[in-house]
């Protein structure tokens, strides 16, 4: 006999209020005051969202957030900086972690998690697909990213469904590795991402946008979804915690130390120039997020998204950054005429490099070779 | 799938959470080489303050890998004395050396009766090898 889960739709909901209510369906779950559920949100007004560990001066335009009318918050999960707007369909799974079919290796969790998704997309027409470790894309392009978090018994793992999308104000509103760059490699950023209204040409009713995702939940989790609302006991943990998701304590409250520089470098191969423009967290030694672009053809298109995806997060240390290209490369069948995997290294160790360099200069880096 | 050859020193105490406990006057508390391995890349860290009066179970720290954020659970009750600044800035030092620069705090210890109920390094090895086993369960009805 298939599980009962709650199908539950709090519709468009400020941001403190959807950290909130996402805080107390989990501690709901974790006292069993709730059966597993699956969660639709939507945000309004816009928002800009930071990863529970991230610090909001290094992820968020502050200014253009105040001058747009645009939320900031923290989530409760892990991850990077998102924007959200009215045209963005938040989904989110609370359940036990025993639950029978959910697997507890996360890695595993996470790709029957994203492939509920793909199967819900494919219900709409998408030809989407699972790219490890979080993201759900198309022909290469992310349409959904996603993350989670646990409470003694109990997960939340959630993702975003980009339906339609405002890049633009994304890129305002967020700090990300393109600052610097200019309006070709802007569009090339942008190409990244994809939305329901370029797969299909249209948006569908946002009705049959969670109709389809609710199936696909459905079907891969092999769960009955049935409707239901806030408990009694949700609505009074939402009215409790409501002030401190509102609070600048939640929101910029101290977290460990970390940086988020910009830094960049151009490198020449036979096969043509690499450019490399990233964010580094100098501390940690982190590669926060990285952007490639170049005159040179790869094939398949979608390979430096990919290599993109393997580097986000990644060690900075140049054994690691050596080790991750060559890894990617090796288990990849990309084709780059006149540009080896190790180019790719020598540009991403120029970036770094810059940074270091610009680091004693004190200014932000700018390397060409 | 055979447990892949990870650290279990005998002069240690663990816990199910894979979390490892060196007893003296004060306790030393760190993830073990299979946590930090099960866990992967870590990205950050953060401690609750030192001078915390925890009870054993209790959330002490948050911990995050692949957009995961996971708890840190105090193995035993006491109150936090000290963390590891340097892991919290460097997370990194937890998979490279769990059991060395790699520590996460120290605590001075409620009740020691707790530790002697936690696990030695033999009855750890045993519940690794457990949920390996179930792990391969997981794959063949995935």
């Amino acid at each position: 006999m298939r599980q009962v889960w709650r199908l539950l739709d709090t519709g468009e909901l400020p941001a403190a209020n959807n950290m909130t209510l996402e805080q107390a369906i989990l501690t709901a779950r974790s006292r069993n005051f709730i059966p597993n559920t699956l969660h639709f949100l939507q945000f309004s007004p816009h928002c800009a969202l930071v990863g529970y560990h991230q610090a909001v001066e290094l992820e968020v335009e502050e200014e253009y957030c105040r001058e747009h009318g645009i939320d900031i918050n923290r989530r409760i999960s892990g991850g990077g900086s998102i924007y959200m707007d009215e045209g963005q369909l938040g989904w989110e799974i609370f359940a036990l972690k025993d639950t029978p079919g959910i697997p507890k290796r996360l890695e595993d969790m996470y790709r029957l998690m994203c492939e509920s998704v793909v199967t819900g997309l494919a219900k709409l027409g998408i030809d989407a697909r699972y790219r490890p470790l979080n993201d759900i894309e198309v022909g290469g392009r992310k349409i959904s990213g996603t993350g989670g978090t646990e409470m003694g018994n109990s997960l939340l793992y959630h993702g975003t469904l980009l339906t339609d999308f405002d890049a633009d104000t994304m890129i305002a509103c967020l700090k990300l590795p393109l600052k610097k760059l200019e309006d070709k490699q802007i569009r090339s950023f942008k190409e990244r991402v994809t939305c329901l209204r370029e797969a299909l040409g249209h948006v569908p009713p946002m009705p049959d946008i969670k109709k389809a995702m609710a199936e696909g939940f459905a079907e891969v989790l092999r769960v009955d979804l049935e409707p239901g609302g806030l408990t009694e006991y949700e609505g009074t943990l939402m009215v409790e915690e409501l002030p401190k998701f509102q609070s600048e304590e939640w929101i910029r409250g101290p977290r460990a130390s970390q940086e988020s520089n910009l830094s960049a470098a151009d490198y020449k191969t036979p096969g043509g120039l690499i450019r490399v423009s990233l964010r580094i967290d100098p501390l940690r030694q982190r590669i926060k997020s990285v952007f490639i672009t170049g005159d040179f053809f790869a094939y398949p298109e979608r390979s430096i998204l990919d290599l993109e995806a393997a580097l986000k997060n990644s060690s900075s240390r140049p054994t690691d950054v050596l080790a991750t290209v060559r890894n990617f490369f090796t288990s990849n069948d990309v084709k780059i005429p006149g540009v080896a995997a190790d180019d790719f290294y020598h540009a991403l160790r120029l970036a770094i490099s810059a940074h270091r360099r610009s680091e004693s200069n004190g200014r932000e880096g700018d390397a060409i070779q | 799938m055979q447990m892949e050859k990870r650290a279990i020193p005998d002069d240690l105490f663990y816990d199910s959470n894979d979390f490892w406990i060196k007893v003296d006057q004060e306790a030393v508390i760190g993830l073990t080489d299979y946590g930090q391995s099960n866990i992967g890349d870590i990205i950050y860290l953060e401690f609750v303050a030192a001078g915390t009066v925890v009870r054993q179970g209790d959330r002490c720290g948050s911990i995050e890998s692949g957009k995961w954020v996971g708890s840190l659970l105090a193995p035993v009750s006491g109150v936090i004395v000290e963390t590891n600044r340097e892991a919290e800035a460097d997370p990194h030092k937890v998979n490279a050396d769990p059991f060395g620069r790699g520590w996460l705090y120290r605590m001075e210890p409620a009740n020691r009766n707790e530790i002697t109920l936690l696990m030695n390094s033999s009855a750890y090895k045993a519940w690794i090898e457990e949920r390996i086993r179930l792990k391969e369960k997981d794959d063949v009805t995935l």
